[in-house]
């Protein structure tokens, strides 16, 4: 093909992608098997530009994204390495004092029930029966706008789960109350990954408000959602934030949680 | 402040295939999935890069998809985005030859639910021999194709945004710019033999 020909090409096909085509291109190229074949390679090159532009609009994203949760990412990894400093000088505290206080006769007798009581715990532990020991329902009437009218708080003091779904769900003002109620409904209710989305949406709704409207709860209910969900390893991080977070509404439940236990569940389902 | 704006899956979807805000789109599946998708990279022995490359690599994905009318509404974004990432780690994985052990814990740690993106993955590399391609045609003809074909832009609004006379200049400019395309495409069989297969 003359560089002539390809140039009508490529304006049929900048007309046919605009859709502005007056012609067929079967008008321009007719049976002409290279024009064809040029035809699909002017396509091809679009496409790759197409995909080029994409991945640089991701690409813009991405950078902002990194930009906007640097602060927060560096002020989770401080917290992070002060708790594994502080465990560190625990466990080394510990191993001392067992050195000069317990006789080989007691040290023997407990690690024996240490073993027993690991295996014990080894074998019973797992994300699901966290979530058993761990859950318990969010009461609304304790703790907020007892007397409201609203629709969905009627059906969640009812305990009317599904109602509380559908009303939320077609709430016309969709507050981070509706969706929290959803959450929990939805957690009553075992739909574990709807009651997740619930969650992420209110955390999301805050962190770009700037707002905490149900933020704690939020959070609390998101980590024992992933351990409904059989996902220790989403749950930790959240947990590992509340407990180092003193002011969190849930930090006091967190701390007595045993991290030990979730620790080995993440193990056993890393494993 | 920029106002931010939240989607339901549906929403996103809808606003995606329509493509009038793409970019608002984008940023909220960062705000909202990113997270969760590196600390798993993470977790499973890549660093914040590979995180975020393989990240990025799974929206990219995803929007192709969504524009072409595949995504299957009963998969949501977060369980998609997610399987697409895992396997885009795993098949990293498996490059860097180190898999062994690790190829075993994804393995076991993969829901039997979770959708088959087997299709899309394959599709990833493709299309970025076909961007690999792109970026090597330097800055000019790059960027004169990327507000024609991705900004859909006239000729007229190209004019502000490069210093070329008249939009004939531009016209003729973007002939050869595509044309050089085309050529680099002919030169990498490879390319052009798969990506015929996807355009049939």
């Amino acid at each position: 093909m003359t560089p002539e020909q390809k140039n009508v090409l490529i304006d049929h096909l900048d007309e046919s992608l605009r859709g502005k085509a007056t012609a067929t291109l079967e008008d321009i190229i007719g049976n002409d098997p290279e024009g064809e074949k040029e035809w699909n390679y002017l396509r091809l090159a679009v496409d790759a530009v197409r995909e080029a532009g994409l991945y640089q609009e991701v690409s813009a994203a991405r950078t902002a994204w990194k930009a906007e949760s640097g602060i927060a990412a560096k002020s989770a990894t401080a917290k992070s390495a002060t708790e594994t400093t502080t465990a560190a000088a625990t466990n080394t505290t510990a191993k001392v004092r067992s050195l000069y206080r317990v006789s080989l006769r007691a040290a023997a007798v407990i690690l024996i029930i240490t073993a027993s009581t690991a295996v014990y715990r080894y074998l019973s532990v797992s994300s699901g029966s966290l979530y058993e020991r761990y859950y318990s329902g969010y009461n609304l009437s304790t703790t907020r706008g007892a007397g409201d009218t609203d629709p969905v708080m009627e059906a969640y003091h009812a305990k009317d789960w599904t109602a509380v779904r559908r009303l939320a769900a077609t709430a016309k003002n969709r507050t981070n109350q509706t969706d929290f109620l959803a959450g929990m409904a939805c957690l009553e209710q075992k739909q574990y990954d709807e009651a997740i989305s619930h969650f992420e949406q209110i955390i999301a709704v805050n962190t770009h408000a700037g707002t905490d409207l149900y933020q704690d709860e939020a959070e609390y209910y998101l980590a024992i959602s992933w351990l409904a969900h059989r996902n220790v390893n989403e749950a930790m991080p959240i947990l590992e934030k509340i407990r180092a977070d003193q002011h969190h509404k849930y930090h006091e439940k967190v701390e007595k949680m045993s991290f030990f236990d979730l620790r080995l569940a993440q193990y056993k389902e890393n494993k | 402040m920029k106002a931010e704006v939240t989607y339901t899956d549906a929403e996103l979807i809808e606003a995606i295939s329509e493509g009038t805000d793409l970019n608002r789109a984008i940023q909220f599946i960062y705000r909202q999935h990113a997270e969760a998708t590196s600390s798993f990279i993470r977790h499973y022995g890549g660093n914040e890069q590979d995180a975020d490359d393989i990240f990025q690599d799974a929206v990219v994905a995803f929007i192709d998809v969504v524009k072409k009318g595949k995504f299957r509404m009963e998969s949501n974004v977060r369980t998609f985005l997610a399987s697409i990432a895992k396997n885009c780690w795993f098949n990293e994985l498996k490059k860097r030859e180190r898999a062994g052990h690790r190829n075993k814990q994804f393995e076991m740690s993969r829901p039997q639910d979770e959708p088959d993106v087997a299709e899309h993955i394959n599709e990833l590399e493709r299309k970025k021999q076909l961007r690999d391609l792109v970026d090597g045609l330097g800055e000019s003809c790059r960027k004169i194709l990327l507000l024609f074909y991705y900004e859909n832009m006239t000729m007229r609004e190209i004019l502000y945004h490069l210093p070329y006379e008249n939009e004939q200049v531009v016209r003729n400019k973007k002939y050869k710019c595509l044309q050089q395309l085309t050529a680099l495409i002919k030169d990498n069989p490879a390319v052009a033999r798969q990506m015929q297969e996807i355009i049939k």
